[in-house]
């Protein structure tokens, strides 16, 4: 009997020092970011997740502002919010890919409590299909864009003189966390983003600002609209089983997770799933989650691991047919 | 009694199942690819680990061609690697930044069967202090450079006349599996290398193509000479948890790795722990080595906490005693060496 006693004991003894010993030990420690009353700036911000992002930060007492390179679309997208929430944002125009019209931008918005890198371009495509020009487009943009973005933003975060924490959020993708048939420069510009989330968050700790990285699935956008058109046949076999989502939920749970300075950010049920697959070595700042990545991991593995065997064989499928035809 | 053997019998049968069931799930299959008179490309292979790869391919029979920018490094790498192993490398001028010159170079040689995208730069540095130009370059050379190889290779490996299995690899860093204090370009370009890869694999598996990443850790090369002049203190203090390697080891754990088709090649002790760490959703092509990473990504996730949290620890003291030397400084006025 004080076998079995023994036992049920050691479990729960067990936990509770795992869940203490990950408390001591998570870094960065958690924190709150406020952004009522704060300066929210927001690339890509006249369409898609960065206009439903304006949209939100501005009715929760954001002061917002918006950069994009068309100044039309920027204009529709200001009078949209008006309209929606009675507020007004500032519009800003300028490409990301030009350094100098970026830092421009920055100083004359003035001092930036969340920078969120939201902006971004995507094709499906074979790389033996994609031509050079869109490729480095789309590393150019999505990643050489918001390194424009943070160093052009960063001194005056570092110099601020509202010492509240401050955050940098990357808009990533579920392709930030699997690359996927047609998506070689996508996944690789996404999967960019992480490696200089998880150095930059060193970097910039000690001026208690704080960098997260946001993950959605398919979003309803104009965007992913254009995309869909040319997407290669087995890119959507693929993917065809994974949920969309709305901008305006995306959103929301993106200003959720920059609010409690998350590193990963996920959007929905799947993305928890993969955020756990895919934790490796970044940064966890809430124990409870550190805990469940710690007890899950393993099967989670053989998730992934399944999930990787369903995609490959839906390849093979695929060609089979074709070799056929 | 009963219950003390059943629960042994479940303790030794779960495994066993466990294992039975990686096996049959497992994708890709796993696969052979020899480099014995086989052509094996190598870029930035005048020097480093680059040169070391050539040099070790060569002695195991592969027909080697190196890819660097200048002629005087190739002649000087080729005259070197005839010297130890008395075989002729092919040798062929290009900047994998250029797509029509990384073309023509490809179109020069014969079919290639291993392309090893092993060309790169890397220079630590806060991003704040750091040129937007030198993170441009570590991204085009490393990144873009290895989309235009890929690109420029890909249609002759497709339409090969020798169906044998064919790789290509990319030389990735333990940077590319955690980014670190100084290293926001070098280690945006090494995750990138991992997207690219993860989705290549997919596009290309049909045609007997089979990927590599490499990650090796810190290689005492010319290279790595370079960098150390300049990086910055925490840059050493954090990188410095992993051990550094000689060229010769890292050219040959990854040969080893591309003709053993695995998707993610470590190259020490630390790098094997932080592939289990970072296995995520990559493709594992080795039933064993799945088995590993299943029943160990739980403890290797606390390791890797438990990493994080030295590594803050660093941050966090290094900036204390840099505000204690800065008001120190301020109040006596004299000049402070911050080392």
């Amino acid at each position: 009997m004080s076998g079995t006693d023994l036992s049920l004991l050691l479990l729960p003894s067990l936990i509770i020092l795992l869940l203490i010993f990950l408390k001591l030990i998570t870094r960065p420690h958690p924190t709150k970011i406020p952004i009522k009353s704060r300066h929210v700036f927001i690339t890509g911000g006249s369409s898609g997740i960065g206009l439903a992002l304006a949209r939100q930060a501005a009715a929760e007492g954001a002061r917002v502002t918006i950069l994009a390179r068309d100044i039309n679309k920027l204009e529709q997208a200001k009078a949209s919010i008006r309209a929606s929430t009675g507020t007004e944002v500032d519009i800003v125009c300028a490409d990301v890919l030009d350094f100098n019209a970026v830092k421009t931008a920055v100083e004359s918005a003035g001092v930036i409590d969340v920078l969120v890198c939201n902006h971004g371009v995507f094709f499906a495509y074979e790389v033996e299909n994609m031509e050079m020009d869109m490729i480095e487009n789309i590393i150019g943009v999505n990643l050489i864009g918001s390194f424009n973005m943070v160093k052009a933003a960063l001194a005056g975060m570092k110099k601020r003189t509202d010492r509240r924490p401050v955050s940098i959020a990357f808009m990533s993708s579920q392709l930030g966390q699997v690359g996927i048939y047609g998506y070689s420069a996508y996944s690789a510009s996404k999967f960019a983003l992480r490696g200089f989330a998880e150095a930059l968050q060193q970097e910039v700790i000690a001026d208690d600002i704080h960098v997260s990285l946001i993950f959605p699935p398919e979003t309803d956008t104009p965007a992913l609209a254009e995309e869909n058109k040319r997407r290669p046949p087995l890119t959507n076999i693929i993917l065809g089983s994974s949920g969309s989502m709305k901008a305006d939920e995306v959103a929301k749970k993106a200003l959720n997770g920059i609010k409690s300075g998350s590193f990963f950010v996920h959007c929905n049920f799947e993305g928890f799933f993969m955020s756990i697959m895919t934790a490796g070595l970044s940064p966890q700042r809430s124990y409870l989650m550190a805990f469940v990545e710690v007890v899950s991991v393993g099967v989670l593995r053989i998730v992934a691991l399944c999930i990787q065997w369903t995609w490959y064989r839906s390849i093979e499928k695929y060609h089979a047919k074709s070799k056929r035809a | 009694m009963a219950d003390i053997n059943l629960s042994f019998l479940t303790l030794c049968i779960l495994p066993i199942l466990l294992l039975l069931f990686l096996k049959l799930i497992i994708r890709p299959h796993p696969v052979t690819i020899p480099i014995k008179s086989r052509h094996v490309f190598i870029t930035g292979g005048s020097s480093g680990i680059g040169l070391a790869l050539a040099r070790q391919a060569a002695a195991e029979g592969a027909r080697v061609t190196i890819l660097a920018r200048n002629p005087n490094k190739l002649e000087e790498a080729k005259a070197s690697i005839r010297l130890s192993t008395g075989i002729d490398v092919t040798t062929v001028s290009a900047d994998v930044c250029d797509f029509d010159a990384v073309k023509t170079a490809v179109e020069s040689v014969d079919p290639i069967d291993v392309l090893v995208c092993n060309q790169g730069v890397f220079v630590a540095y806060e991003l704040e202090k750091q040129e937007i130009k030198e993170v441009r370059e570590m991204i085009d050379v490393n990144l873009v450079g290895s989309f235009n190889l890929v690109k420029a290779v890909l249609p002759g490996m497709k339409s090969r006349s020798d169906r044998k299995p064919v790789s290509i690899a990319f030389m990735s860093s333990q940077a590319g599996q955690v980014g670190i204090y100084g290293y926001t370009a070098y280690s945006a370009s090494k995750f990138g290398l991992r997207g690219l890869a993860e989705a290549l694999q997919q596009e290309v598996i049909a045609d007997d193509i089979h990927v590599s990443l490499i990650f090796p850790p810190d290689t005492d090369t010319p290279g790595f000479a370079e960098e150390n002049k300049k990086k910055p203190r925490l840059t050493s203090i954090i990188a410095g948890s992993s051990g550094a390697m000689q060229a010769d080891e890292v050219a040959k754990k990854t040969l080893n790795g591309i003709k053993s088709g695995s998707f993610i090649v470590p190259c020490n002790f630390e790098g094997f722990l932080l592939a289990i760490a970072t296995a995520g959703l990559s493709p594992q092509r080795s039933y064993l080595m799945a088995f590993v990473e299943v029943v160990s990504a739980g403890i290797l996730r606390i390791a890797g906490l438990c990493f994080q949290w030295t590594w803050y620890g660093s941050i966090e003291k290094w900036h204390a005693q840099k505000k204690y030397l800065d008001i120190c400084c301020s109040s006596t006025q004299e000049s402070c060496l911050m080392d």
